[in-house]
C-alpha cells in the first residue's frame, strides 16, 4: 500500500472508489430520467458528466494544498463564512419541499448547509488538538459544543432536521476521536435521547432508568452529576410544554419526522414504493434501463433522494450490495487514514469529514429500505446534484491530502 | 476511565471499536437488503408486476361553525368526488390512452375535457395521488362511472365531505367560503402539507380560522389488482382515522344578523356592523349584496367566478371591513367631543355667525345642508340638527392641527383590529399628510371646514366607524372587534384566542363631561322632534345616534347611521352605511331600527337551534 510505504502518494482504493461510485451515479441519473414521462430531465446525466469534470479538479487542488492553513485564524474565516451563509439562508433562501434550505446565484444552486459541515470539522480539529486540552474537565466541551450548536440550531431553524443532526454526529464522533471517555459521551448524547423519549411514556422510564445506573456507577463527583441530572429534568419538563403550544401543522409537521406513516399524505407513500423497488430487484435486478417501478414515476426525486432504490431495482441485490460495500470502503479508507495520520489535528479532520460520509451514505440508504424516516438527505457521488457532487469531491480531496502527509507532525 | 489526552487521537483502541460499529451497521443494511431482495424479492416482484399499491386520503371535515347561540352557520355533508390517477399503471404503459379517458370523462361530468386535461397535469405533476376531476357528483353519475370501470382505468369515487352553509346566502363575507389551495397559497412554508387540489378557507372566518377548522386528513393504503378491484393492504398500515376541526363558536346572533340583511332593500349595496361595546363582541358584520358561499365548495368555473368577482356590483367584497367611505355627519360627535376636549368649546357655546344655509369663510361660501337656515344653536341641538355652520366655525375654532391631533388619540387611521382578513385602514388626514400630497404649505387652510362636517379626505370603514360608536357608548375604552367566542379542539377550549377582561382594548382618556354632552346630543337627534335621526327610533329604549350623508365621487350621496342603545347602560352600538342611498336619515336610520328592534324585541319567528340534524 502507497500508504504504509510512505510515499507521499494519494491513498489509490479511495481514489478508485470515490470515481468508481461517480460514474455508477452518472450511469444511474441517466436510467432514472430515460423514461418518455421524464422528457424535461433527459440531458441531466451530461449535466452532471460536466460537473464530475469540475469535481475531479476541484478535489485535486484540495488535495495538494497543505492542510496546514486550515489550521489556526483561517478556521474561524472559514466557519464564520459558513454562519454569515446560513444566516442568510434564513432570510432570502429558496423555499424547497417547505424548508428554506438554498441559496442560488442564476442556474446555479448551492446549500449554505454543505460549506457549515466542513468549516465545523475543521474548526472542531482545531479545538480538540489544541495541547493543553483535557476533556475530563466539563469546560474543555463548551467551545466544540458551541462550535457544532450553532449551525446545528440556524439548520434545524430552516426547517431541515436531517440536514442539522449531521452536526451532532460530526461533533460525537471527533469528541470520541479525541478521546472522550465512552461515559461522558453518553451524558453528552442523553439530553438528545431525552428529546425524543419524551414522547413515549415507557421509553422514558427505560431511560431514565438507564441514565440513573450509569450516573450511579459513574464515580463522578456531585457537581456534574446533578448537572446532567438537572439539564435533562429542564428537557424533560420542557418538551412536552413546547410540543403543547404547537399550531396544529407544526405538530403534524414533526409526527411526520419522527413517524412518517402518520403523514397521510406522502412519506409512508414513497417508503413503500421504493421498498417495492428494490425489493422486486431480486438477486440479479430487471436490467439497467428495465426497472417498471421507476417508470411509474412514483417520485419526483428518484434521481435524486432515491436513486439507491433505482440501483436495487436494475441491478438487484447483487449491484445493491456492490454499492454498499463500496461505500464501506471509502469509510473504511477514511478511518484508517484518520488512524495513521501522525498529526493529532490532521487525524481529526480526516475522522470529521469521513463522519459526514458516514452519516448520508447511512440515512439515505437505511431511509430508501424503510429503515429510517424521509429526509431529503441525498446520497452522496451518487445522487443527481452538481454542488452536491463538488462538495463531495472536495471533502476527498481532503483526506487525500492527510493521506498524502501521513508522515507529518 | 484510563485516557491520555498527550497520545495521538486515533489510537488502535478506538480505531478498531469504531471500525467495528461501523462494520456491524453495514453488515445490517446488506441483511436487510439480503431480505428484502432474495428472500422476500418474489413477494415484491409480484407487487410491482401484478399490483399496484395506492395511497388513498380520506378528507378531513372541516370544524362547524356557529353562532352565540349555537345556531349552525356551517357545517359538512357527505358528497362524492370523482378522480383520476394519472399514474395508473395503464396510463405508464401506454401514456396515449390518458387522453381518451379525459376526453370520455368530459362528456360524463359535463366538463370541458381541456380544462380537465390541464387539471391533470397541473395537480398530478407534484403529488402522487388521484387527481379530484369534479366534486359532489350526483348519485346518477357514481352509478355509471362504477359500471363503467373496466373502461376508464385509475378513475374513482371518493367519499369527501362537501362544506355546507346552511342559511345560503346569509352571513357570506363573515364566515367566507373555501376553495382549492392555488400555487402562491402553496408556497407558503407553513402550508407544506397542503397539496393541489386540497380545500382550504379563502375569506372571512374559514380563511382567518383555516389551521383550526382544517383538521387533519386520514388515509389508508390499498392495494389494486389486475381486476381494477381494491382490498385494503394488510400487514404494512392500518388505515389511519381523519379527525375533524375544532368547532367554532362566533359571537356573532344570528337573529340580528338576518334583521341586518333583510333591512337592507333588494339590489342595495353597503354594510351594517352591530358590537357590544362593553366587550367587543360582533354581534352582527353584514355586507350587500352577498353571495352564496356554497357555489365555492363544489369548485366553481371560471365564468361563474369572474361574474362574482367584477361584475357591477362587486358581491365577493367585505363592505363593512374591506371599504372605506367618507363619515359625512356621522364624524360631528367626534368633532365635537375634540371641541370639549381640547376646551374649544362648552357645552353652552355658540358661534359668532348664526346659521342661514351658508357660511362665508374668505371669498368661499360653504353650504348648510339645510338651506333654510337653522339659526344660532349649542352643542345638543347643533349635534341633532346636524347643523353645518356650527361645525365650520368648531372646526376654524380648532384648527385642523388639533383636530388631527384629537383624532389620531382616538385611532381613527387605525385598522380595528377585528379578527378577519383583509381589513382596510381608515384615514383622517393631518397637516404632514397634506403636506406630502400637495407640497407643504400648498394646501388651503379652509380644508378643515370640510373635515369638520366628515367630508374631504377622510374616509372610515363601517367595522371602524361601530368601533369609535363604542368607544362613546362604553365611556372611553377602544374596544378591540373580534368574531370568536370559543373554539373547541379535541373537546377542549383551546384558550389565548379570545380577549380577556383585561385586553378588552385600549383605555382612551377622555373627560365623562364632554361625553355626556356629547352623549345627550346624540340621544336628542333620535328622540327630539327636530332630531334626523328619528327613524331609528325603538319603543320603550332609549336611543342614541347620528345620522350622516356623505358627498362622494361615485355617484349620489351615502346614507350613514351610527348609534348605541340603551344610552344608560349601552348593550349594542351599531354603524349602518347604504351606498348612494341618499339621505342618512332616510335610508340608513331605518335599517339601524330594525337591527335594534331585532336586538331588543325579537320577533317570533326567530331561527332557533333544532336539537338534532
Amino acid at each position: 500500500m502507497a500508504l504504509l510505504r510512505g510515499t507521499g502518494d494519494v491513498d489509490r482504493p479511495l481514489l478508485f472508489v470515490t470515481v468508481l461510485l461517480a460514474l455508477i451515479g452518472i450511469a444511474f441519473v441517466f436510467s432514472a430520467t430515460s423514461m418518455t414521462s421524464a422528457s424535461a430531465e433527459h440531458g441531466l446525466y451530461l449535466k452532471q458528466l460536466i460537473w464530475l469534470v469540475v469535481a475531479l479538479a476541484g478535489g485535486a487542488v484540495a488535495a495538494a494544498v497543505p492542510y496546514r492553513i486550515y489550521m489556526g485564524k483561517s478556521a474561524w474565516l472559514l466557519y464564520v463564512m459558513g454562519l454569515m451563509l446560513l444566516v442568510l439562508t434564513l432570510f432570502i433562501g429558496h423555499v424547497g419541499l417547505g424548508a428554506q434550505r438554498w441559496l442560488g446565484w442564476g442556474p446555479l444552486k448551492f446549500q449554505p448547509s454543505e460549506l457549515a459541515k466542513v468549516a465545523t470539522v475543521v474548526l472542531l480539529a482545531n479545538f480538540l488538538s489544541e495541547r493543553k486540552l483535557d476533556l475530563t474537565q466539563m469546560g474543555s466541551l463548551v467551545k466544540p459544543l458551541v462550535a457544532a450548536g450553532v449551525p446545528f440550531l440556524l439548520v434545524l431553524k430552516q426547517p431541515d432536521l436531517g440536514t442539522s443532526v449531521t452536526f451532532l454526529t460530526i461533533l460525537f464522533t471527533m469528541l470520541y476521536w479525541a478521546g472522550l471517555p465512552l461515559l461522558y459521551l453518553f451524558l453528552l448524547v442523553s439530553p438528545v435521547i431525552n428529546v425524543a423519549a419524551s414522547f413515549f411514556l415507557p421509553a422514558w422510564i427505560l431511560f431514565a432508568a438507564v441514565l440513573s445506573a450509569v450516573l450511579y456507577r459513574s464515580r463522578l463527583r456531585l457537581a456534574p452529576i446533578l448537572f446532567v441530572v438537572a439539564i435533562n429534568l429542564v428537557v424533560g419538563i420542557v418538551t412536552p410544554q413546547v410540543w403543547n403550544h404547537l399550531k396544529p401543522y407544526q405538530r403534524q409537521r414533526i409526527a411526520t419526522f419522527l413517524d412518517p406513516s402518520a403523514d397521510p399524505y406522502g412519506s409512508g407513500y414513497q417508503i413503500i414504493q421504493s421498498k417495492i423497488a428494490i425489493g422486486s430487484g431480486q438477486v440479479l435486478g430487471k436490467g439497467f434501463l428495465h426497472g417498471s417501478q421507476k417508470a411509474l414515476a412514483f417520485l419526483p426525486e428518484q434521481h435524486t433522494d432515491f436513486i439507491f432504490s433505482v440501483v436495487g431495482e436494475e441491478t438487484g441485490f447483487l449491484g445493491a450490495a456492490a454499492v454498499t460495500i463500496l461505500y464501506f470502503v471509502l469509510i473504511y479508507r477514511g478511518i484508517r487514514i484518520a488512524h495513521h495520520a501522525r498529526n493529532r489535528f490532521a487525524s481529526l479532520l480526516a475522522i470529521g469529514l469521513t463522519s459526514i460520509f458516514l452519516y448520508h451514505v447511512l440515512v439515505n440508504i437505511c431511509m430508501t429500505v424503510g429503515f429510517a424516516p424521509v429526509t431529503g438527505l441525498p446520497l452522496p457521488l451518487l445522487s443527481y446534484g452538481g454542488t452536491s457532487l463538488l462538495t463531495s469531491f472536495l471533502q476527498i480531496g481532503l483526506i487525500q491530502n492527510i493521506a498524502m502527509r501521513w508522515r507529518e507532525y | 476511565m484510563l485516557f491520555d489526552p498527550e497520545s495521538l487521537s486515533g489510537s488502535r483502541y478506538r480505531q478498531r471499536n469504531f471500525t467495528a460499529v461501523v462494520g456491524i451497521i453495514f453488515a445490517l443494511v446488506l441483511l436487510r437488503l439480503f431480505t428484502m431482495q432474495v428472500l422476500q424479492g418474489g413477494k415484491y416482484r409480484e407487487l410491482s408486476e401484478e399490483n399496484r399499491i395506492r395511497v388513498e386520503v380520506i378528507a378531513a371535515p372541516r370544524g362547524d361553525i356557529r353562532d352565540r347561540n349555537g345556531l349552525l352557520l356551517a357545517d359538512n355533508v357527505p358528497s362524492f368526488t370523482v378522480t383520476l390517477d394519472p399514474f395508473d399503471k395503464t396510463y405508464v404503459d401506454n401514456p396515449g390512452l390518458l387522453d381518451s379517458t379525459v376526453a370520455r370523462l368530459g362528456v360524463i361530468l359535463g366538463v370541458d375535457a381541456t380544462l380537465l386535461r390541464e387539471k391533470v397535469q397541473h395537480d398530478g405533476r407534484q403529488s402522487f395521488l388521484p387527481v379530484r376531476l369534479r366534486r359532489n357528483v350526483d348519485r346518477t353519475t357514481v352509478a355509471y362511472v362504477a359500471e363503467h370501470e373496466s373502461v376508464l382505468p385509475g378513475v374513482d369515487v371518493e367519499f369527501e365531505p362537501l362544506r355546507r352553509y346552511p342559511l345560503g346566502l346569509m352571513a357570506s363575507h363573515l364566515l367566507g367560503y373555501v376553495g382549492e389551495v392555488s400555487d402562491k397559497e402553496l408556497e407558503d412554508p407553513d402550508r407544506a402539507e397542503y397539496l393541489r387540489g386540497d380545500l382550504i378557507g379563502k375569506m372571512g372566518i374559514e380563511r382567518q380560522y383555516e389551521s383550526y377548522l382544517r383538521g387533519e386528513a386520514g388515509k389508508r393504503f390499498v392495494e389494486v389488482n389486475a381486476m381494477g378491484r381494491k382490498a385494503e393492504l394488510l400487514g404494512e398500515k392500518h388505515p389511519i382515522q381523519p379527525k375533524q376541526g375544532a368547532a367554532l363558536t362566533l359571537t356573532i346572533d344570528a337573529n340580528l344578523q338576518r334583521a341586518a340583511e333583510q333591512a337592507f332593500a333588494p339590489g342595495a349595496r353597503g354594510a351594517a356592523v352591530a358590537l357590544d361595546p362593553r366587550t367587543g363582541e360582533v354581534l352582527a358584520l353584514a355586507s350587500k349584496p352577498n353571495y352564496d358561499p356554497n357555489e365555492f365548495s363544489t369548485g366553481i368555473t371560471q365564468e361563474r367566478w369572474s361574474a362574482l368577482s367584477e361584475g357591477g356590483n362587486f358581491p365577493l367584497f367585505n363592505r363593512a371591513i374591506q371599504a372605506a367611505y367618507p363619515p359625512g355627519s356621522t364624524l360631528k360627535p367626534f368633532v365635537a367631543l375634540a371641541g370639549l376636549m381640547t376646551g374649544a368649546i362648552q357645552p353652552g357655546t355658540t358661534f359668532r355667525e348664526t346659521c342661514n344655509g351658508a357660511f362665508q369663510f374668505g371669498r368661499r361660501s360653504f353650504k348648510c345642508w339645510n338651506p333654510q337656515g337653522h339659526g344660532t344653536l349649542a352643542l345638543r341641538d347643533a349635534v341633532a340638527r346636524s347643523c353645518d355652520v356650527y361645525f365650520y366655525q368648531l372646526g376654524i375654532r380648532l384648527g385642523l392641527d388639533r383636530l388631527a391631533d384629537f383624532m389620531k388619540r382616538i385611532h381613527v387611521s387605525d385598522r380595528s383590529g377585528v379578527d378577519l382578513p383583509q381589513e382596510r385602514r381608515g384615514l383622517f388626514p393631518d397637516a404632514v399628510w397634506y403636506d406630502k400630497r400637495y407640497g407643504a404649505g400648498k394646501w388651503s387652510r379652509g380644508l378643515v371646514l370640510n373635515l369638520a362636517i366628515g367630508q374631504g379626505e377622510t374616509s372610515l370603514t363601517p367595522i371602524k366607524l361601530a368601533q369609535l360608536t363604542s368607544l362613546i357608548a362604553n365611556g372611553g375604552t377602544m374596544i378591540r372587534p373580534h368574531v370568536i367566542r370559543e373554539v373547541e379542539e379535541d373537546g377542549r377550549r383551546v384558550t389565548g384566542l379570545i380577549a380577556t377582561q383585561d385586553s378588552i382594548g385600549v383605555r382612551i382618556d377622555l373627560s365623562p363631561a364632554a361625553l355626556a354632552s356629547v352623549r345627550a346630543a346624540m340621544e336628542a337627534v333620535v328622540a327630539d322632534e327636530h332630531g334626523t335621526g328619528y327613524g331609528a327610533r325603538v319603543d320603550s329604549v332609549r336611543v342614541a345616534g347620528k345620522t350622516g350623508t356623505a358627498q362622494n365621487p361615485h355617484g349620489n350621496d351615502h346614507a350613514l347611521f351610527i348609534g348605541f342603545a340603551p344610552v344608560d347602560n349601552p348593550r349594542i352600538a351599531v354603524a349602518v352605511l347604504v351606498e348612494n342611498a341618499g339621505h342618512g336619515s332616510t335610508a340608513a336610520a331605518p335599517i339601524a331600527q330594525k337591527m335594534l328592534q331585532a336586538f331588543f324585541h325579537p320577533a317570533a319567528d326567530t331561527l332557533r337551534v333544532v336539537a338534532s340534524r
